[in-house]
């Protein structure tokens, strides 16, 4: 096969590639070294600064927290995403066409901003617990994540199939689960995992509405750079890397990771 | 009826958009109308202090910079991905989704390593003899526009990938068969036909940078605030609570305009437009 | 002006696979010769080799006596039409059709006034500033072809220009491009699946099949003469019967295989050798007293006769019988080959 692209062009892909992976090959180094401060490359080896990430109450409950908060956030998202994608689908004629862009708003009202105004309007003046508040602002920013991926997989489905199972004698809510769920599977799971790996990493939402004893794991790592150089925030993100290679392990085994191309 | 199925479905996720952004931001927003002084007093202050035409003026410097090197480093290295043997296509879009699945916090994070007294720039140019002693490049503006270009080149590269392997082979092999050398097929085909995709990114990437927070907290700190640290300092350190909306509002509008100038730029330049 | 293209020992791998095996052709000058055979034959391969887009891992490639193999393709001065057109989507017609003149340096004057001039010949100058996008299927075929004339190049290729226009237009594309190549006496290469496409519109023909030219030949030979089963296939003979001589008596000759004996005359088909294989096409195969006995299947009405599907010793086959005289299935007659409508092969 002929390349259609000049060496030299290929020479700068490979350098940007490097660029883009050399930092998180340091931090993976970083987080194996047995210095009191953050160096590489690491001077000896060890595994104790994962150890300490347990030893930390601060890391440990955030992580439990930012896990919990990233699995409600986008199931409750789902929850209510599946229905409005499937009537921006499915009724697209009947609705208005700002439908569709409404629920794309929160990736493109800035998530500071977002964050700012939910502490204004939201946590400060009611009772809601701030688990609560938090678990509000993250279904907000994961749920266009979600109404977004099932309405591209929904886009190419075939509504002429859920009607010959009506018009076979299926229910509505039957033929939804039976015929159109198996159909956009695909894009279902696609949609929590980008939703679920979204809400694990959000610093700009959070940042206002953790408190007192509820924080998620970015605000920690934050809060933990400002004091200390150690190498456990380097574990921490090691950690972090590990869980987008099992989520890219799931994409892989469920959906083919060419998915993630698209 | 089927009207008010669909509405009933949209419904919950409606409710929750209108209750828990458009509200709570249209209030951020009116209530910097609303301040004692007159209903722009809160952006005389704003434009009037010194240190904050600043931080805006930085920020905005900072987004154009980020934007234009990840424009051009973006769409080089998306060429050669989408035109790759489909093997390397994937591993080389799976190698740009990985950093983009890594939090904004890790990737910032990584940077502090590199760039820190301590850190593998220093080490380095002290072992080459380059400089006597560590240079402190942290909390510096290049500081920051480079981790937010190691930021933002992913999202590049893959919002452009997808628009050049639209591009079909046959468009490329016509322009050589014509006689057009590589460079100026790359000119008079690829990049007018990649126009709306740079449009894309460059809002996405603009847009981003012109409102993060992590990446100028971490890299820039006091030093080098911008528009979200100082939004944060006013509402969380300083509890100046009509300065931070100010920031805010100020932050949607700069947002909105590049949003809708861009896409009016895009329509002019939208090489298929009749 | 105009030159010829000669292939020689062409190999060519996609990977480890080999999608031509040594594979060699002269394109006379001024000659449209076809390329023609099913998706995967190497038609496609030989093209791209030509045009530059894809390195040979064997033989050269001259035209007009110059070795363009390790030529870069924007330096082959190849006119390409392809499948896709291939027009460039944000230029307008004119600007779609002067891109070659101004890659070459052609001033803007001349430039402008070759493009109205060549747009005029296709009967496109009233279109020339539409994006292709507002064109319909033939208007894009035709500023795809004007794209590749207005160079003047002294090789033309095609790559199944006309499978994406329906029928009607289709046969006009045809006999245009044939009466503009005609016109410019421009080498042509012409790659398509259709058989009837390519006799009609070439001075010859090669049919491939898997990476190799089975035949190379006018359209006319082809059709009447095949030299293989393969060509022979290709070109509607659809019974082949293996035989083997066993008796010779002047000029006839007795052949047999599995019990069925058929006589032959070397006057009809030349001389005959000791193993040969019979081939004839469906009209060349009739309803007789005598020859091949044949079991009658499905009978189809073909309008100037009834075609039937019969089982013989030798294996089904395809035979012709008269309208007026219907056969029912399940009856029992003998099939006799029609000289005219027969060749004889080498065998296998």
């Amino acid at each position: 096969m002929r390349s259609s692209v000049p060496l030299p062009l290929i020479a700068f892909a490979v350098l940007v590639y490097l660029f883009l992976m050399g930092p998180l090959v340091i931090v993976f180094g970083a987080a194996l070294s047995d210095t009191s401060y953050l160096t590489f490359p690491p001077k000896g080896l060890t595994l104790h600064w994962f150890w300490q990430i347990w030893e930390i109450g601060a890391f440990r409950r955030t992580i439990v927290t930012s896990l919990q908060i990233a699995f409600l956030a986008t199931a409750l998202a789902l929850l209510i995403g599946i229905p409005a994608a499937y009537a921006l689908n499915r009724y697209r004629i009947q609705l208005p066409g700002w439908l569709s862009t409404l629920f794309v708003l929160p990736v493109l009202v800035p998530e500071i901003v977002l964050g700012f105004s939910l502490l204004r309007s939201v946590a400060v003046g009611s009772d809601l617990p701030i688990f609560a508040t938090l678990l509000m602002g993250h279904t907000l920013i994961v749920l266009p994540y979600c109404v977004r991926v099932v309405s591209a997989s929904l886009a190419s489905f075939d509504f002429a199939i859920e009607e010959a199972a009506v018009s076979l004698g299926s229910p509505p809510l039957k033929t939804f689960f039976t015929i159109v769920l198996p159909n956009i599977r695909a894009g279902v799971i696609a949609a929590f995992i980008l939703a679920f790996i979204t809400s694990v990493n959000d610093v700009s939402v959070s940042l206002f509405l953790t408190g007192p004893g509820v924080s998620t794991l970015p605000i920690q790592i934050l809060a933990h750079v400002e004091q200390f150089f150690d190498p456990v925030v380097a574990s921490v993100s090691v950690l972090l890397m590990l869980l987008t290679v099992a989520v890219m392990a799931v994409v892989e085994r469920t959906l083919g990771l060419t998915f993630l191309a698209k | 009826m089927r009207r008010l199925t669909g509405w009933m479905l949209s419904l919950p996720a409606l409710a929750l958009v209108v209750a828990c952004l458009i509200l709570p931001v249209g209030a951020t927003i009116l209530a910097t109308f609303a301040e004692p002084g007159g209903p722009f007093a809160p952006y005389v202050a704003f434009f009037n202090s010194g240190f904050r035409r600043t931080v805006l003026w930085r920020t905005l410097e900072i987004a154009t910079i980020t934007t234009l090197v990840s424009l051009v480093v973006g769409f080089l290295t998306a060429f050669v991905v989408s035109r790759a043997p489909p093997r390397w296509r994937s591993i080389l879009i799976i190698a740009a989704v990985f950093p983009l699945l890594t939090g904004v916090v890790v990737r910032s994070f990584a940077w502090l390593i590199v760039l820190g007294k301590n850190g593998i720039l220093n080490s380095f140019l002290l072992w080459v003899g380059v400089v006597d002693a560590p240079l402190s490049m942290l909390y510096t503006q290049g500081s920051v526009i480079v981790a937010m270009v190691y930021l933002f080149v992913p999202l590049m590269i893959l919002t452009l990938v997808g628009v050049l392997e639209g591009i079909p082979d046959d468009l490329l092999q016509a322009a050589a068969s014509l006689g057009a050398t590589p460079a100026a097929t790359f000119r008079q085909v690829v990049f007018p036909l990649a126009v709306p995709g740079l449009i894309v990114g460059a809002v996405l990437v603009f847009t981003g940078s012109f409102t993060a927070y992590a990446t100028p907290q971490l890299l820039g700190g006091e030093r080098q605030m911008v528009m979200g640290t100082l939004l944060h300092q006013r509402a969380m350190v300083a509890f100046d609570w009509a300065g931070a909306s100010t920031v805010a509002a100020i932050m949607v509008v700069v947002t909105i305009l590049v949003v809708l100038g861009m896409t009016r730029v895009a329509k002019r330049l939208n090489p298929m437009a009749t | 002006m105009t030159q010829a293209l000669i292939l020689e020992h062409l190999t060519a791998h996609y990977g480890t696979t080999k999608v031509l095996d040594d594979l060699s052709l002269t394109v006379p000058a001024g000659e449209l010769v076809s390329l023609l055979g099913a998706s995967g034959c190497g038609k496609t391969t030989t093209l791209r080799l030509v045009a530059g887009f894809l390195d040979p891992t064997a033989g050269t490639i001259t035209l007009g006596g110059k070795d363009l193999t390790r030529l870069p393709a924007h330096k082959r001065d190849i006119g390409l039409v392809f499948q896709s057109y291939a027009l460039f989507p944000h230029l307008t017609v004119a600007e779609n059709v002067a891109f070659g003149l101004k890659q070459r340096g052609v001033a803007t004057a001349v430039r402008t006034k070759r493009t109205a001039a060549m747009l005029a010949r296709v009967g496109l100058d009233h279109l020339a500033d539409r994006l292709p996008g507002a064109l319909s299927g033939g208007q894009r075929q035709r500023v795809a072809l004007a794209r590749a004339l207005v160079i003047e190049p002294p090789l033309l290729m095609f790559d199944e220009p006309l499978s994406n226009l329906d029928a009607r237009l289709r046969l006009e594309m045809r006999a245009e491009i044939r009466t503009l190549q005609r016109a410019n006496g421009t080498t042509s290469v012409f790659v398509t699946h259709d058989q009837e496409e390519a006799f009609s519109i070439s001075d010859r023909v090669a049919i491939m099949h898997a990476g190799r030219i089975m035949q190379f030949d006018t359209p006319e030979t082809l059709y009447q003469c095949p030299a293989n089963a393969f060509v022979a296939g290709f070109v509607g003979f659809e019974n082949l019967l293996p035989l083997a001589v066993t008796a010779r008596d002047g000029a006839q000759v007795t052949a047999s295989a599995n019990g069925v004996a058929l006589t032959l005359s070397q006057t009809d088909f030349g001389a005959i050798p000791d193993h040969f294989t019979l081939a004839t096409r469906p009209e060349g195969l009739v309803l007789a007293d005598k020859g091949i006995p044949a079991r009658l299947g499905l009978r189809t009405y073909l309008g100037r006769a009834y075609q039937y599907v019969c089982d013989t010793p030798l294996g089904q086959m395809l035979a012709t019988g008269p309208l007026t005289a219907p056969r029912e299935p399940g009856q029992t007659v003998h099939l006799a080959p029609e000289p005219a409508q027969c060749c004889i092969l080498p065998p296998e």
